[in-house]
Protein backbone atom coordinates (compact mmCIF):
# COMPACT_ATOMS: atom_id res chain seq x y z
CA UNK A 1 0.00 0.00 0.00
CA UNK A 2 1.41 3.38 -0.93
CA UNK A 3 1.86 6.15 1.56
CA UNK A 4 -1.11 8.12 0.25
CA UNK A 5 -3.53 5.19 0.50
CA UNK A 6 -3.02 4.74 4.17
CA UNK A 7 -5.71 6.03 6.50
CA UNK A 8 -4.78 9.32 8.15
CA UNK A 9 -4.85 9.67 11.92
CA UNK A 10 -4.57 13.08 13.54
CA UNK A 11 -3.38 13.16 17.15
CA UNK A 12 -4.33 16.29 19.10
CA UNK A 13 -2.46 16.09 22.41
CA UNK A 14 -0.64 18.74 24.41
CA UNK A 15 1.79 16.39 26.17
CA UNK A 16 4.63 15.72 23.70
CA UNK A 17 5.71 12.41 25.27
CA UNK A 18 2.22 11.01 25.13
CA UNK A 19 1.71 12.18 21.54
CA UNK A 20 5.05 10.64 20.47
CA UNK A 21 4.10 7.34 22.06
CA UNK A 22 0.82 7.20 20.15
CA UNK A 23 2.65 8.04 16.96
CA UNK A 24 5.20 5.28 17.51
CA UNK A 25 2.42 2.78 17.97
CA UNK A 26 0.44 3.87 14.95
CA UNK A 27 2.95 4.93 12.34
CA UNK A 28 3.46 1.51 10.77
CA UNK A 29 -0.19 1.25 9.83
CA UNK A 30 -1.33 4.81 9.33
CA UNK A 31 -0.19 8.18 8.19
CA UNK A 32 0.06 10.06 11.47
CA UNK A 33 -0.22 13.82 11.92
CA UNK A 34 0.34 15.60 15.21
CA UNK A 35 -1.03 18.78 16.69
CA UNK A 36 -0.07 20.17 20.08
CA UNK A 37 -3.24 22.04 20.80
CA UNK A 38 -6.78 22.51 19.57
CA UNK A 39 -6.01 25.40 17.22
CA UNK A 40 -3.23 23.55 15.50
CA UNK A 41 -5.48 20.51 15.30
CA UNK A 42 -8.14 22.48 13.46
CA UNK A 43 -5.48 23.84 11.08
CA UNK A 44 -4.24 20.36 10.22
CA UNK A 45 -7.71 19.01 9.72
CA UNK A 46 -8.96 18.49 6.18
CA UNK A 47 -10.93 15.95 4.15
CA UNK A 48 -8.07 13.50 4.11
CA UNK A 49 -8.17 12.89 7.87
CA UNK A 50 -10.03 9.69 8.77
CA UNK A 51 -9.66 9.50 12.53
CA UNK A 52 -8.94 12.17 15.15
CA UNK A 53 -7.63 11.25 18.60
CA UNK A 54 -8.58 14.24 20.67
CA UNK A 55 -7.34 14.90 24.17
CA UNK A 56 -10.12 16.35 26.24
CA UNK A 57 -8.11 18.45 28.67
CA UNK A 58 -5.81 20.84 26.87
CA UNK A 59 -4.73 24.42 27.42
CA UNK A 60 -6.53 26.75 25.01
CA UNK A 61 -9.37 25.16 23.11
CA UNK A 62 -10.77 22.14 24.98
CA UNK A 63 -11.47 18.85 23.28
CA UNK A 64 -15.20 19.56 23.46
CA UNK A 65 -14.76 22.88 21.68
CA UNK A 66 -12.58 21.34 18.99
CA UNK A 67 -15.19 18.64 18.45
CA UNK A 68 -17.90 21.24 18.06
CA UNK A 69 -15.90 23.03 15.36
CA UNK A 70 -15.17 19.76 13.58
CA UNK A 71 -18.88 18.98 13.44
CA UNK A 72 -19.64 22.52 12.27
CA UNK A 73 -17.22 22.06 9.40
CA UNK A 74 -19.04 18.88 8.48
CA UNK A 75 -15.92 16.82 7.93
CA UNK A 76 -16.41 13.10 7.57
CA UNK A 77 -13.76 12.16 10.11
CA UNK A 78 -14.36 10.04 13.22
CA UNK A 79 -13.37 11.47 16.55
CA UNK A 80 -12.30 9.55 19.60
CA UNK A 81 -12.01 11.44 22.83
CA UNK A 82 -9.04 10.65 24.99
CA UNK A 83 -9.83 11.24 28.63
CA UNK A 84 -8.53 10.60 32.09
CA UNK A 85 -11.97 9.70 33.45
CA UNK A 86 -14.24 6.82 32.52
CA UNK A 87 -17.05 8.42 30.54
CA UNK A 88 -20.56 7.14 29.87
CA UNK A 89 -23.31 7.58 27.30
CA UNK A 90 -23.31 11.34 27.80
CA UNK A 91 -19.99 11.48 26.00
CA UNK A 92 -21.56 9.80 23.01
CA UNK A 93 -24.47 12.17 23.24
CA UNK A 94 -22.00 15.04 23.01
CA UNK A 95 -20.97 13.80 19.60
CA UNK A 96 -17.81 11.79 20.10
CA UNK A 97 -17.62 8.55 18.13
CA UNK A 98 -15.61 6.68 20.72
CA UNK A 99 -13.58 7.26 23.82
CA UNK A 100 -10.33 6.05 25.26
CA UNK A 101 -9.49 6.28 28.95
CA UNK A 102 -5.92 6.99 29.94
CA UNK A 103 -3.57 5.26 30.38
CA UNK A 104 -3.96 3.78 26.93
CA UNK A 105 -2.24 0.64 25.74
CA UNK A 106 -1.05 0.15 22.17
CA UNK A 107 -3.51 -2.62 21.56
CA UNK A 108 -6.47 -0.50 22.67
CA UNK A 109 -5.41 2.37 20.50
CA UNK A 110 -5.17 0.15 17.44
CA UNK A 111 -8.50 -1.42 18.19
CA UNK A 112 -10.25 1.92 18.48
CA UNK A 113 -8.77 3.33 15.28
CA UNK A 114 -9.55 0.10 13.41
CA UNK A 115 -13.07 0.12 14.72
CA UNK A 116 -13.68 3.71 13.69
CA UNK A 117 -12.40 3.01 10.20
CA UNK A 118 -14.62 -0.05 9.98
CA UNK A 119 -17.56 2.06 11.00
CA UNK A 120 -16.83 4.45 8.15
CA UNK A 121 -16.85 1.48 5.78
CA UNK A 122 -20.21 0.43 7.16
CA UNK A 123 -21.61 3.93 6.59
CA UNK A 124 -20.29 3.95 3.03
CA UNK A 125 -21.81 0.54 2.33
CA UNK A 126 -25.13 1.59 3.83
CA UNK A 127 -25.17 4.73 1.69
CA UNK A 128 -24.43 2.66 -1.43
CA UNK A 129 -27.12 0.19 -0.48
CA UNK A 130 -29.64 2.98 -0.07
CA UNK A 131 -28.78 4.49 -3.47
CA UNK A 132 -29.36 1.16 -5.21
CA UNK A 133 -32.60 0.49 -3.35
CA UNK A 134 -33.85 3.92 -4.32
CA UNK A 135 -32.86 3.32 -7.93
CA UNK A 136 -34.76 0.05 -7.88
CA UNK A 137 -37.86 1.74 -6.47
CA UNK A 138 -37.64 4.42 -9.18
CA UNK A 139 -37.42 1.78 -11.92
CA UNK A 140 -40.33 -0.14 -10.45
CA UNK A 141 -42.43 2.99 -10.31
CA UNK A 142 -41.70 4.00 -13.90
CA UNK A 143 -41.85 0.66 -15.72
CA UNK A 144 -44.44 -2.07 -16.08
CA UNK A 145 -43.63 -5.51 -14.70
CA UNK A 146 -43.28 -6.80 -18.28
CA UNK A 147 -40.72 -4.09 -19.02
CA UNK A 148 -38.87 -4.89 -15.82
CA UNK A 149 -38.68 -8.54 -16.77
CA UNK A 150 -36.99 -7.59 -20.01
CA UNK A 151 -34.60 -5.15 -18.41
CA UNK A 152 -30.99 -6.24 -17.92
CA UNK A 153 -30.38 -3.12 -15.88
CA UNK A 154 -33.06 -4.18 -13.44
CA UNK A 155 -31.62 -7.70 -13.16
CA UNK A 156 -28.16 -6.38 -12.49
CA UNK A 157 -29.49 -3.94 -9.95
CA UNK A 158 -31.29 -6.68 -8.05
CA UNK A 159 -28.17 -8.77 -8.04
CA UNK A 160 -26.05 -5.91 -6.78
CA UNK A 161 -28.56 -5.18 -4.03
CA UNK A 162 -28.45 -8.80 -2.92
CA UNK A 163 -24.67 -8.73 -2.75
CA UNK A 164 -24.54 -5.49 -0.81
CA UNK A 165 -27.16 -6.77 1.58
CA UNK A 166 -25.06 -9.76 2.58
CA UNK A 167 -21.92 -7.66 2.70
CA UNK A 168 -23.69 -5.31 5.10
CA UNK A 169 -24.93 -8.06 7.35
CA UNK A 170 -21.38 -9.36 7.59
CA UNK A 171 -19.92 -5.96 8.39
CA UNK A 172 -21.51 -5.70 11.80
CA UNK A 173 -18.45 -3.71 12.73
CA UNK A 174 -20.70 -0.75 12.13
CA UNK A 175 -22.76 -1.51 15.19
CA UNK A 176 -20.65 -4.03 17.05
CA UNK A 177 -21.36 -2.58 20.48
CA UNK A 178 -23.50 0.08 22.15
CA UNK A 179 -21.05 2.89 21.47
CA UNK A 180 -20.98 1.93 17.78
CA UNK A 181 -24.73 1.75 17.62
CA UNK A 182 -25.28 5.17 19.14
CA UNK A 183 -22.48 6.83 17.21
CA UNK A 184 -23.80 5.36 13.94
CA UNK A 185 -27.22 6.81 14.69
CA UNK A 186 -25.65 10.13 15.58
CA UNK A 187 -23.84 10.05 12.25
CA UNK A 188 -27.23 9.70 10.57
CA UNK A 189 -28.55 12.88 12.14
CA UNK A 190 -25.39 14.75 11.20
CA UNK A 191 -25.09 13.10 7.85
CA UNK A 192 -27.80 14.93 5.93
CA UNK A 193 -25.15 16.58 3.86
CA UNK A 194 -25.30 14.84 0.52
CA UNK B 1 -33.77 -19.63 1.86
CA UNK B 2 -32.30 -21.28 4.91
CA UNK B 3 -34.35 -24.15 6.21
CA UNK B 4 -35.21 -23.43 9.81
CA UNK B 5 -35.78 -25.90 12.58
CA UNK B 6 -39.28 -25.29 13.85
CA UNK B 7 -38.58 -27.24 16.97
CA UNK B 8 -35.97 -24.77 18.12
CA UNK B 9 -37.06 -23.07 21.30
CA UNK B 10 -35.28 -19.88 20.32
CA UNK B 11 -37.68 -19.21 17.48
CA UNK B 12 -40.47 -16.73 18.02
CA UNK B 13 -44.00 -17.91 17.41
CA UNK B 14 -46.02 -14.88 16.28
CA UNK B 15 -48.79 -16.97 14.77
CA UNK B 16 -50.70 -16.97 18.06
CA UNK B 17 -51.21 -13.25 17.48
CA UNK B 18 -51.72 -13.34 13.72
CA UNK B 19 -52.54 -16.76 12.34
CA UNK B 20 -50.15 -17.33 9.43
CA UNK B 21 -47.86 -20.32 8.93
CA UNK B 22 -45.08 -17.93 7.94
CA UNK B 23 -45.19 -16.44 11.43
CA UNK B 24 -45.05 -19.60 13.53
CA UNK B 25 -41.28 -19.83 13.67
CA UNK B 26 -39.62 -16.47 13.26
CA UNK B 27 -35.84 -16.38 13.56
CA UNK B 28 -34.35 -14.19 16.32
CA UNK B 29 -33.07 -10.99 14.73
CA UNK B 30 -35.93 -10.74 12.25
CA UNK B 31 -37.39 -7.29 11.65
CA UNK B 32 -40.86 -6.95 10.23
CA UNK B 33 -42.60 -3.99 8.68
CA UNK B 34 -46.33 -3.74 9.37
CA UNK B 35 -47.96 -1.64 6.65
CA UNK B 36 -51.58 -0.69 6.15
CA UNK B 37 -53.99 2.20 5.91
CA UNK B 38 -54.89 4.31 8.93
CA UNK B 39 -57.02 2.57 11.54
CA UNK B 40 -56.39 -0.87 10.08
CA UNK B 41 -55.03 -2.29 13.31
CA UNK B 42 -51.28 -2.13 12.60
CA UNK B 43 -50.35 -0.59 15.90
CA UNK B 44 -52.65 -2.87 17.87
CA UNK B 45 -50.97 -5.81 16.13
CA UNK B 46 -47.50 -4.55 17.01
CA UNK B 47 -48.50 -4.12 20.65
CA UNK B 48 -50.21 -7.52 20.73
CA UNK B 49 -47.03 -9.14 19.43
CA UNK B 50 -45.09 -7.56 22.30
CA UNK B 51 -47.72 -8.37 24.92
CA UNK B 52 -47.77 -11.97 23.78
CA UNK B 53 -44.02 -12.11 24.32
CA UNK B 54 -44.32 -10.51 27.75
CA UNK B 55 -46.88 -13.18 28.62
CA UNK B 56 -44.17 -15.74 27.78
CA UNK B 57 -41.70 -14.05 30.09
CA UNK B 58 -39.86 -12.15 27.35
CA UNK B 59 -38.72 -8.53 27.37
CA UNK B 60 -40.44 -5.76 25.44
CA UNK B 61 -39.27 -2.38 24.18
CA UNK B 62 -41.79 0.11 22.82
CA UNK B 63 -40.51 3.09 20.87
CA UNK B 64 -43.45 5.41 20.47
CA UNK B 65 -43.95 8.68 18.65
CA UNK B 66 -47.64 8.85 19.47
CA UNK B 67 -48.46 7.66 22.95
CA UNK B 68 -47.43 8.79 26.36
CA UNK B 69 -45.07 6.33 28.05
CA UNK B 70 -47.25 5.95 31.13
CA UNK B 71 -50.28 5.04 29.05
CA UNK B 72 -48.23 2.38 27.25
CA UNK B 73 -47.19 0.96 30.63
CA UNK B 74 -50.79 1.02 31.91
CA UNK B 75 -51.99 -0.67 28.76
CA UNK B 76 -49.45 -3.50 29.16
CA UNK B 77 -50.32 -3.91 32.83
CA UNK B 78 -54.00 -4.20 32.01
CA UNK B 79 -53.60 -6.66 29.17
CA UNK B 80 -50.82 -8.75 30.72
CA UNK B 81 -51.60 -8.76 34.48
CA UNK B 82 -48.79 -11.19 35.20
CA UNK B 83 -46.21 -8.79 33.77
CA UNK B 84 -43.28 -7.81 35.93
CA UNK B 85 -42.44 -4.12 35.35
CA UNK B 86 -38.83 -5.06 34.68
CA UNK B 87 -40.00 -6.73 31.46
CA UNK B 88 -40.94 -3.45 29.80
CA UNK B 89 -38.98 -0.47 28.49
CA UNK B 90 -40.58 2.50 26.76
CA UNK B 91 -38.83 5.12 24.65
CA UNK B 92 -41.22 8.04 24.43
CA UNK B 93 -40.28 10.30 21.50
CA UNK B 94 -43.12 12.77 21.66
CA UNK B 95 -40.88 15.38 23.20
CA UNK B 96 -43.47 16.17 25.80
CA UNK B 97 -42.86 14.81 29.25
CA UNK B 98 -45.21 17.17 30.96
CA UNK B 99 -47.91 14.51 31.19
CA UNK B 100 -48.26 12.97 34.65
CA UNK B 101 -45.88 10.04 34.65
CA UNK B 102 -46.93 7.03 36.63
CA UNK B 103 -44.51 7.56 39.49
CA UNK B 104 -44.95 4.03 40.75
CA UNK B 105 -43.87 2.65 37.41
CA UNK B 106 -41.02 0.22 37.70
CA UNK B 107 -40.88 -0.06 33.93
CA UNK B 108 -37.94 1.67 32.30
CA UNK B 109 -39.01 4.94 30.67
CA UNK B 110 -36.79 7.14 28.54
CA UNK B 111 -37.86 10.48 27.09
CA UNK B 112 -36.50 11.78 23.80
CA UNK B 113 -36.91 15.37 22.64
CA UNK B 114 -38.37 14.61 19.25
CA UNK B 115 -38.93 11.75 16.80
CA UNK B 116 -36.09 13.30 14.80
CA UNK B 117 -33.58 12.85 17.63
CA UNK B 118 -32.09 9.58 16.45
CA UNK B 119 -29.20 9.67 18.90
CA UNK B 120 -31.62 10.05 21.78
CA UNK B 121 -33.71 7.18 20.49
CA UNK B 122 -30.58 5.05 20.20
CA UNK B 123 -29.59 5.82 23.77
CA UNK B 124 -33.10 5.03 25.00
CA UNK B 125 -33.13 1.69 23.18
CA UNK B 126 -29.63 0.85 24.44
CA UNK B 127 -30.56 1.56 28.04
CA UNK B 128 -33.83 -0.34 27.75
CA UNK B 129 -32.05 -3.37 26.26
CA UNK B 130 -29.38 -3.16 28.92
CA UNK B 131 -32.01 -3.18 31.68
CA UNK B 132 -33.79 -6.16 30.14
CA UNK B 133 -30.54 -8.02 29.75
CA UNK B 134 -29.65 -7.38 33.39
CA UNK B 135 -32.98 -8.75 34.56
CA UNK B 136 -32.28 -11.89 32.54
CA UNK B 137 -34.63 -11.32 29.61
CA UNK B 138 -32.53 -12.67 26.78
CA UNK B 139 -35.44 -12.94 24.42
CA UNK B 140 -37.65 -10.05 23.57
CA UNK B 141 -39.48 -7.97 21.03
CA UNK B 142 -39.23 -4.34 20.05
CA UNK B 143 -41.91 -2.22 18.40
CA UNK B 144 -41.44 1.15 16.75
CA UNK B 145 -44.71 3.02 16.31
CA UNK B 146 -44.65 4.68 13.91
CA UNK B 147 -42.26 5.21 11.03
CA UNK B 148 -44.83 7.51 9.42
CA UNK B 149 -44.34 10.07 12.17
CA UNK B 150 -40.58 9.74 11.86
CA UNK B 151 -40.88 10.37 8.12
CA UNK B 152 -42.41 13.76 8.87
CA UNK B 153 -39.30 14.69 10.87
CA UNK B 154 -36.64 13.31 8.62
CA UNK B 155 -36.25 12.11 5.02
CA UNK B 156 -36.74 8.60 3.69
CA UNK B 157 -33.03 8.01 3.28
CA UNK B 158 -32.43 8.62 6.97
CA UNK B 159 -35.41 6.50 8.00
CA UNK B 160 -34.23 3.69 5.73
CA UNK B 161 -30.79 3.75 7.28
CA UNK B 162 -32.26 3.98 10.77
CA UNK B 163 -34.36 0.88 10.13
CA UNK B 164 -31.36 -0.97 8.84
CA UNK B 165 -29.19 -0.02 11.82
CA UNK B 166 -31.95 -0.88 14.31
CA UNK B 167 -32.48 -4.22 12.58
CA UNK B 168 -28.79 -5.01 12.92
CA UNK B 169 -28.86 -4.05 16.60
CA UNK B 170 -31.91 -6.29 17.17
CA UNK B 171 -30.17 -9.05 15.30
CA UNK B 172 -27.22 -8.95 17.67
CA UNK B 173 -29.62 -8.88 20.65
CA UNK B 174 -31.58 -11.86 19.27
CA UNK B 175 -34.78 -9.83 19.41
CA UNK B 176 -37.63 -9.56 16.95
CA UNK B 177 -38.63 -6.10 15.69
CA UNK B 178 -42.00 -4.81 14.47
CA UNK B 179 -42.17 -1.41 12.83
CA UNK B 180 -45.42 0.19 11.67
CA UNK B 181 -46.03 2.48 8.71
CA UNK B 182 -49.23 4.08 7.41
CA UNK B 183 -49.30 3.03 3.77
CA UNK B 184 -51.77 5.78 2.89
CA UNK B 185 -49.50 8.54 4.13
CA UNK B 186 -46.57 8.05 1.75
CA UNK B 187 -45.97 7.62 -1.97
CA UNK B 188 -45.34 4.16 -3.40
CA UNK B 189 -41.68 4.82 -3.93
CA UNK B 190 -41.12 5.71 -0.29
CA UNK B 191 -42.91 2.55 0.79
CA UNK B 192 -40.91 0.46 -1.67
CA UNK B 193 -37.66 1.86 -0.29
CA UNK B 194 -38.58 1.44 3.38
CA UNK B 195 -39.72 -2.15 2.79
CA UNK B 196 -36.22 -3.05 1.61
CA UNK B 197 -34.79 -2.36 5.05
CA UNK B 198 -36.79 -5.27 6.51
CA UNK B 199 -36.73 -9.05 6.44
CA UNK B 200 -40.46 -9.35 6.05
CA UNK B 201 -43.70 -7.48 5.60
CA UNK B 202 -47.12 -7.86 7.19
CA UNK B 203 -49.60 -6.01 5.03
CA UNK B 204 -53.12 -4.96 5.93
CA UNK B 205 -55.92 -3.87 3.59
CA UNK B 206 -59.66 -3.25 3.61
CA UNK B 207 -61.50 -5.21 0.94
CA UNK B 208 -65.29 -5.51 0.56
CA UNK B 209 -65.75 -4.21 4.04
CA UNK B 210 -63.45 -6.79 5.65
CA UNK B 211 -59.96 -6.47 7.07
CA UNK B 212 -57.40 -8.65 5.38
CA UNK B 213 -53.74 -9.38 5.93
CA UNK B 214 -50.89 -11.19 4.22
CA UNK B 215 -47.27 -11.95 5.06
CA UNK B 216 -44.39 -11.48 2.61
CA UNK B 217 -40.66 -12.08 2.68
CA UNK B 218 -40.39 -14.73 5.38
CA UNK B 219 -41.14 -17.63 3.06
CA UNK B 220 -40.25 -18.00 -0.61
CA UNK B 221 -43.81 -17.17 -1.67
CA UNK B 222 -46.03 -14.47 -0.19
CA UNK B 223 -49.01 -15.81 1.72
CA UNK B 224 -52.53 -15.42 0.35
CA UNK B 225 -54.67 -12.54 1.58
CA UNK B 226 -56.62 -13.75 4.55
CA UNK B 227 -59.68 -12.29 6.21
CA UNK B 228 -59.17 -11.36 9.84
Amino acid sequence: MSESDRPVVLIVEDEPDVAETYKLWLRNDYEVRMAHDGDEGLDLLDDSVDVVLLDRMMPGLSGDEVLERIRERDLGCRVSMVTAVEPDFDILEMGFDAYLSKPIRSEQLHETVENLLERSDYDTLLQEYYSLVEKQATLEASKSSAELEESDEYDELKEEIGELKSELSESLGGIGDDADFIATLRGLSNGEDE
Amino acid sequence: MVKTNKQSENMYDLSTVLDFDALDSVRPGTSLLVAGPAMSGKEALAMDILKDGVGNGEGAVVVTTNDQASSVVDDFRTDVPEMDDSQLGVVDCRGDNSGGEAAQSGAYIHHVNSPGDLTGIGIGITKALEGLHKSGRDQGRLALVSLSTMLTYTDKKTVFKLCHILSSRLDSAGYVGVFTIDSGAHDDQTLQVIKQAFDGLIEFREEDGTRQARVMGLTSQPSEWKEL
